[in-house]
């Protein structure tokens, strides 16, 4: 049994080694936001930021001149995406609760129609949902950036869900109703808290989804102080390009910081969601 | 699409009057001064100075002045977008070429010459070309503030180096596009390039191919404006030359280089670029010359392209609103000596043209001298649209994905299949 | 129908209520009204518009730029595919019982967290022709620096490597759990029959496996066809129209180009009926096969 243990051992080996060079690009980018403008472009390239600086930092954070401000778009971001987590985790549990323990006539007709527009792709409503959301005068809003999020990720979410609630035996469901609850009343009290961790499964990706759109803000909206954080760093891209690399890699460096926080915290939590809703979808 | 007369989904109607878009946030009725807002492209170090010049005009007349700041090829769709959603600013900057199809879709208000007159911008008061350019079909949409334009840029160092700096310490400047070539291919080797057009991305950079065009008496349209002119021998021949840039001549650098980065580098020795570079140059303490655009084909065309300001039609007049955009206006065009002096760019008025501070400094200089040679984009509406068909197309040829002349030639069915 | 039932009926229709309605009017009806866009030649701005019939739909025949950008996209689509099957599958099988499983797996996660424009602001400058490291240690190893992105040749691929590196945590998060529910035994089965690693590989793990290909499939070619964000970032189509696919030309005619909402419509609808066919034939592929 040697053998299989050294075997075993170079593969860890192997396998960390591609790891960290996998992380090469985001260590780049921080290496890079971190260095004087002078220093970024010197060959062979630096991987230890020295002297060290937070210029690009000031500069993308609290500049006034220039295009978007980075702290505004993150939270502009966190606020579109937990208000479609809201919205989605909303609907789409009451939704999923009838198709998947109720019997009543349209119920297959519905279900069939939510399943198939997952088909939908979204570039196809682009324009008459932007027609629609201007003639609403939601441009440049956060629920002209939630809601059509929301509407995007609802039929996925009761799909998900419906798959989890024909799976819950019936028995507490039974015993709820014939203790007189009405069908809200255990909807909210027995299934809702039976469902928790598909609920966070769907809620992260619901979240991911939304937080990482670009399209949709890039056309939805026309004030740089609303802009979503991939839309302001695109801008930001847009108005650094010619100078230097070093506000938008800081921008960069940004927009991913706090995610590699939350991942190295919850990265159980975050895979174990990924990998329900996605073998579920 | 503010009115849709075909069809109404009433059931939306509702919906859309509950909801309450978040709108500019408007001065109160206690505040007597009002605040404008105002859009501009201005991203680069030129911003700053706008933003100083501005904080000047605030503490000076108290009227505030929001900017919403967004680089050119974003702005435009925003404003063209937001004005009929009533979310326009009370004042943009907006490039000459913009003026005919934004007032053509009704995104400016038109300025009677009256009203101009009146608040003391005359036409006499203005270089022809820039005071022209605010016009369209007859009527004026805007007010031009100064003029950006190409300019040739020696980088001592290289040309010093490639044997190119005469017995007086000057570089030689090229006479004629042979000469350009010859002495572009002395300076170049290895990373070291002798000749680029353009900023980032030389390969589209459509500016530069029209100034070219320019020169040799093509241009995008016909004279008529009704069809295209890039597949004319005279534009075909502009396009060999670019696709020589990219590779045969083996002199520029490749298509999607940054040739700023590349000239402060001392990896560039000659480059036609925008004005508005010099001052950054000035600062990153480059040894370098400026000289008039050289003559590389028929005429000694300059591409410019001046800036100008317009007032976008709002959703209900704002009379308070309209005169602090225009009051603004006066002020930084009173003001414009300090906006070329620090951003770099010659006013389109001509007071500021004899301010010492302008006529001593050689740069800005050259910039005035080039005045008799500036062109614009032709006023179409549809400029802008074939310039953004125009990029791509180019770079394939700069970088010998397609030849010259087919490419041209696809090109102008492109152009003639535009809408009208 | 009895009172109970009818009850009941109202009581289903409600809980779907606030869902359908959000439905309805944000994905029903656009789709209905881009339909009904696409046979005019309405416009931004524009007061009025006609109805053209197929104007739009045979203009589009004509549309070289179009024709490449379609050929573009299915060129990203399937030369994508293999490498995003692969790639995340080989990390699966080697990490599946490995140490530091967790961490590792974590670690080839973490891309996919990033928005694409994160991902393509890092890659851009990661490959930039000039001051760029990935060109440096390349001509520190004799092999000749290149545009990676100007070059017609390479831009392409380039895309398709950002986009390998960005979801390749995702599949593999999905191929692990795939991996995990099959049965221990039939391994154990197979070794006592003496069955080298590629013999179980082939015969126990690929088949088994199958269902989980075939979501990793269909996701990703569902995905690919919309591709959007690292164009838009790394190249804007460039160069040329090398890596112009059809949502960028979609978004440049409708929110670029004189806003040509009427033209741009008509490309979302066939691009739509492209989706759809390959849809099906997919649903058709997946319940021959599998006992989804």
């Amino acid at each position: 049994m040697r053998r299989p243990r050294v075997q075993a051992l170079v593969l860890t080996l192997a396998l960390s080694v591609l790891a960290i060079v996998w992380l090469l690009p985001i260590v780049w980018v921080f290496v890079t936001s971190l260095k004087l403008t002078a220093d970024i472009v010197r060959l062979p390239p630096e991987w230890v930021p020295w002297p060290v600086t937070a210029e690009h930092y000031q500069e993308v954070l609290f500049s006034s001149s220039r295009t978007a401000r980075i702290g505004r778009a993150f939270a502009n971001s966190l606020v579109i995406a937990l208000g479609t987590v809201a919205i989605v985790v909303v609907t789409s549990a009451m939704a999923a609760y009838p198709l998947a323990r109720l019997r009543f006539p349209g119920r297959d007709v519905v279900f069939t129609l939510l399943v198939g527009s997952l088909m939908i792709p979204n570039a196809v409503v682009l324009v008459p949902q932007y027609v629609l959301v201007q003639r609403l005068g939601w441009l440049s809003t956060y629920q002209g950036l939630i809601v059509p999020e929301a509407a995007m990720t609802f039929a996925f979410g009761v799909f998900l869900l419906r798959q989890f609630f024909l799976t819950m035996p019936g028995e507490l469901e039974d015993a709820a109703l014939i203790d007189g609850a009405s069908p809200w009343q255990t909807f909210t009290r027995i299934v809702l808290p039976l469902s928790q961790p598909v609920l966070a499964a769907l809620a992260i990706f619901a979240f991911r989804s939304a937080w990482n759109d670009f399209l949709w803000p890039l056309i939805a909206v026309n004030r740089p102080e609303m802009f979503p954080l991939p839309v302001a760093l695109a801008l930001l891209r847009s108005a650094y390009s010619s100078e230097s690399y070093g506000p938008i890699m800081a921008g960069a460096a940004l927009s991913a910081l706090p995610l590699l926080v939350v991942f190295i915290v919850a990265n159980q939590r975050i895979v174990e969601g990924v990998r329900v809703s996605g073998l579920k979808g | 699409m503010a009115q849709r007369p075909v069809s109404r989904r009433t059931f939306l109607a509702g919906a859309a009057a509950a909801a309450t878009a978040t709108a500019w946030p408007r001065p109160g009725a206690a505040q007597s001064k009002a605040t404008i807002t105002y859009w501009n492209g201005l991203t680069g170090a030129d911003g700053k100075v706008m933003d100083e010049l501005i904080e000047r005009f605030t503490r000076e007349t108290g009227i505030r002045v929001e900017q919403q700041r967004l680089p050119w090829a974003d702005l435009y769709p925003k404003l063209q977008v937001s004005v009929p959603a009533g979310e326009g600013p009370d004042l943009a900057l907006i490039h000459t070429v913009e003026v005919p199809h934004f007032a053509n879709d009704g995104v400016l208000e038109a300025i009677d010459e009256a009203t101009a007159t009146g608040k003391g911008f005359r036409g006499d008061g203005y270089l022809p070309a820039t005071w022209q350019g605010g016009t369209f079909q007859g009527k004026r949409y805007s007010l031009p503030l100064d003029v950006p334009q190409h300019l040739l840029y020696l980088n001592v160092k290289v040309m010093k180096e490639a044997g190119l700096v005469g017995a007086d310490g000057k570089p030689k400047v090229p006479a004629g596009r042979d000469e350009l070539v010859t002495m572009a291919k002395k300076i170049a080797r290895g990373d070291t390039f002798g000749f680029a057009i353009g900023t980032s991305n030389p390969g589209r950079y459509t500016w530069g191919f029209h100034n070219l065009l320019w020169q040799n008496g093509a241009n995008i349209y016909t004279p008529d404006l009704k069809r295209a002119g890039v597949s004319e021998p005279a534009a075909l021949e502009v396009a060999e030359f670019w696709a020589g840039l990219g590779g045969p001549l083996g002199i520029a650098p490749p298509a999607n280089a940054n040739c700023r980065d590349a000239f402060i580098a001392g990896r560039l020795g000659m480059w036609i670029a925008g004005s508005w570079n010099f001052t950054g140059l000035r600062e990153a303490k480059v040894d370098f010359a400026a000289a008039p655009v050289p003559r590389l084909f028929k005429q000694p065309v300059v591409w410019s392209m001046p800036h100008q300001y317009a007032f976008p039609k709002p959703k209900s007049a704002d009379r308070n609103r309209r005169e602090a955009a225009w009051t603004h206006v006066r002020w930084l065009t009173d003001h414009v000596a300090e906006w070329t002096l620090k951003a770099g760019q010659v006013s389109a008025s001509r007071k500021a043209h004899g301010d010492p501070r302008v006529t001593g400094d050689p740069v800005l200089k050259t910039l005035l001298g080039q005045a008799p040679n500036w062109q614009v984009g032709q006023p179409t509406p549809k400029w802008v649209a074939a310039e953004n068909l125009t990029r791509p197309v180019i770079e394939s040829i700069y970088t010998g994905q397609k030849p010259a002349k087919a490419a041209m030639e696809d090109l102008a069915r492109q152009i003639n299949a535009l809408p009208d | 129908m009895t009172r109970g039932r009818r009850r009941q009926t109202g009581t289903a229709y409600l809980f779907l209520a606030p869902g359908l309605l959000l439905f309805a009017a944000f994905r029903v009806y656009p789709l209905l009204e881009g339909l009904r866009l696409s046979f005019t030649n309405a416009r931004l701005g524009r007061a009025s518009y006609q109805f053209l019939g197929l104007a739009n739909y045979t203009r589009l025949a004509d549309d070289t730029r179009f024709h490449v950008s379609l050929w573009n996209t299915a060129f990203y689509t399937v030369a994508s595919t293999l490498p995003i099957l692969a790639v995340p599958l080989v990390l699966a099988l080697a990490l599946n019982r490995g140490a530091l499983r967790t961490v590792l797996r974590g670690v080839f996660f973490f891309p996919f967290t990033l928005s694409v424009v994160t991902v393509g602001l890092a890659w851009l400058w990661l490959l930039d022709p000039v001051v760029g490291p990935f060109n440096y240690y390349l001509r520190a190893l004799g092999v000749p620096a290149r545009s990676w992105l100007a070059d017609p040749a390479t831009a392409m691929w380039a895309i398709i490597a950002t986009t390998v590196w960005w979801v390749t945590g995702y599949y593999l998060v999905i191929y692990l759990a795939g991996l995990q529910d099959i049965p221990r035994e039939l391994y154990e089965a197979a070794a006592l029959d003496g069955a080298g690693g590629w013999r179980t590989f082939r015969s126990i793990t690929l088949p088994l496996l199958r269902p989980v290909l075939l979501f990793v499939v269909v996701t990703h070619v569902i995905g690919s066809f919309q591709i959007f964000g690292q164009v838009f970032v790394l190249t804007s189509g460039g160069p040329g129209d090398a890596t112009r696919t059809v949502v960028q030309h979609l978004y440049e005619t409708a929110f670029q180009n004189f806003f040509q909402f009427g033209a741009a419509s008509a490309m979302a609808w066939v691009l739509f009926a492209i989706i759809m066919v390959f849809s099906i034939l997919q649903f058709r592929l997946l319940r021959g096969h599998t006992e989804y």
